[in-house]
């Protein structure tokens, strides 16, 4: 472990964390400006050129409003909750990788934080993890409606992962790896969402419900519940909540662009560009079902999740399965 | 010496988390800190050379079947103040389970451990140790019966909650 690969690491982990820093308030400009237009309306407008100030404009002001803490709340829990679905937002990111190795200083530099021989399950891992933001933020409000967004959240997430993980298993069945470095090198030829379309539409539906993004935004559905979960999370920790969720439809599409659409690759523009172009254009999908979809019942999304998607995704499975294992590829 | 600062860090802080598991009232907080015990857990599986294992570790346990814990904690709406057994009972359940935990422990380290656990005898490690193919080829081979036998008794479980759910429709 020298020193190059220490600062050639911190680069990395530096690049993603602004990146991701300033690509939220750009993905929320865009997601209100988008939802407006698609409303009829124009969206923001006034601060700076078309409106793009306006996210920033917002984060200030979030970041000078007064942070409550409710007397009855678990005060511990209460200021651990908002950090956590970041941070395993973070942790996830850091294994996307978002180009080809690049030669700097006369060395090669894998554009990805670090390449986990495990990546995908380390995804898995940490995105599980994130629900535990989402629970424990609703306990600790001690108060109903939070209660009851946090409880449905752990429920949906829980449910929901099931199903992409499978999804994402008929994948490596194929690649016979569980590294995103190399699942992208062996999509030069072909993406995997030709022969895994199933899966891939099983993905993103579960990466919807796993972002808690419309039409699957039950833990907060400010019909019933208020705000849901983070009803009482005032000033840096509901925009805590709000990064995290930005973040971590960042961290969905990344990984179905590593697993399903080739990744950083694509012709004539630099790797890195090809990435940007695709996980701009995921997050555009994210926005598009926002404004086209109603919000489900909580009883229909739980049977969707059980009755439909997970044995959809074992049927996926098991026929990729027979068919790697006839064509004795492995 | 990096691996053994590593080590000390993973070790003490799943002991300090695991007393705290033990010693807190709240319910919720002791399955918080359940999840760093484990957390702490697959830090050393990954500096045993296990990335598959802490990967495992860390999707099932502390993602998953904490969750639930915490799920299920959070709907019963265990009150912090009454404890489940009386004290006394509690107690002495306590020291007869640790009692035996501990004997076992004894056991294996006077038995076995002494001797390969030298660092002079360090055992080399074949090739592919702790990769997911590796795991799962010994799985389906050496391990096939005990493999069997667990997934029967998970679907056992798994018809059992069924069963008990379906009761109260019928």
């Amino acid at each position: 472990m020298d020193a190059a690969f220490l600062i050639a690491s911190a680069v990395k982990v530096l690049i993603v964390f602004g990146f991701v820093l300033v690509g939220v308030p750009l993905i929320v400009w865009m997601e209100r400006k988008v939802i407006g237009h698609m409303q009829d309306r124009i969206g923001p407008q006034r601060v700076g050129p078309f409106g793009l100030l306006q996210t920033i404009a917002d984060g200030i002001k979030l970041f000078f409003k007064e942070d409550l803490i409710p007397a009855q709340a678990d005060r511990a829990v209460f200021i651990l909750a908002p950090a956590l679905p970041v941070i395993t937002a973070f942790l996830a990111l850091s294994v996307i990788p978002f180009g080809d190795t690049v030669e700097v200083f006369g060395r090669q530099v894998r554009l990805q934080v670090t390449d986990v021989n495990v990546a995908v399950l380390w995804i898995l891992a940490t995105t599980s993890m994130g629900v535990y933001g989402i629970v424990l933020g609703g306990w600790a409000s001690n108060s109903k409606y939070p209660l009851l967004g946090g409880l449905r959240s752990s429920a949906q997430m829980i449910s929901y992962e099931l199903a992409q993980g499978i999804s994402l298993v008929s994948v490596i069945l194929m690649t016979g790896t569980l590294s995103l470095a190399s699942i992208v090198k062996q999509q030069q030829t072909m993406w995997f969402i030709v022969p895994q379309f199933f899966a891939f539409v099983i993905y993103i539906l579960c990466g919807i419900a796993e972002t808690n993004r419309a039409p699957f935004d039950l833990a907060e559905a400010e019909t019933e519940l208020v705000a849901g979960f983070h009803t009482e999370f005032s000033s840096m920790k509901f925009a805590l909540y709000f990064l995290a969720e930005y973040a971590n439809m960042m961290v969905v599409s990344g990984i179905a662009i590593s697993v399903f659409f080739g990744g950083w690759q694509g012709p004539f523009l630099p790797p890195v560009v090809w990435f940007l172009i695709k996980l701009s254009l995921f997050l555009f999908f994210y926005v598009w079902l926002r404004a086209t979809f109603p919000r489900l019942r909580y009883d229909q999304l739980m049977a969707f999740g059980w009755k439909v998607l997970l044995p959809a995704s074992l049927l996926n499975l098991t026929v990729t399965a027979v068919v790697v294992a006839l064509s004795g590829a492995r | 010496m990096t691996e053994a600062i590593l080590f000390a860090l993973f070790s003490v802080s799943a002991i300090v988390f695991a007393f705290n598991v033990v010693f807190r009232k709240n319910p919720v907080h002791c399955a918080l800190f359940l999840v760093c015990v484990l957390l702490s857990l697959s830090g050393m599986f990954i500096l045993l050379n296990a990335a598959f294992i802490a990967a495992i570790q860390i999707l099932i346990y502390a993602g998953a079947i904490m969750v639930l814990f915490l799920f299920v904690v959070m709907l019963l709406n265990v009150k912090g103040e009454t404890p489940l057994l009386t004290p006394g009972a509690a107690k002495g359940f306590g020291f007869f389970f640790a009692l035996i935990a501990f004997a076992e422990l004894l056991w294996t380290v006077l038995t076995r451990g002494g001797a390969e656990g030298t660092p002079e005898q360090a055992v080399v490690l074949p090739p592919g140790f702790g990769s997911p193919a590796e795991i799962g080829r010994i799985l389906y081979t050496t391990w096939l019966f005990p493999f069997e036998v667990t997934s029967i008794l998970l679907l056992i479980a798994v018809i059992g909650a069924v069963v008990l759910a379906k009761r109260k429709f019928l």
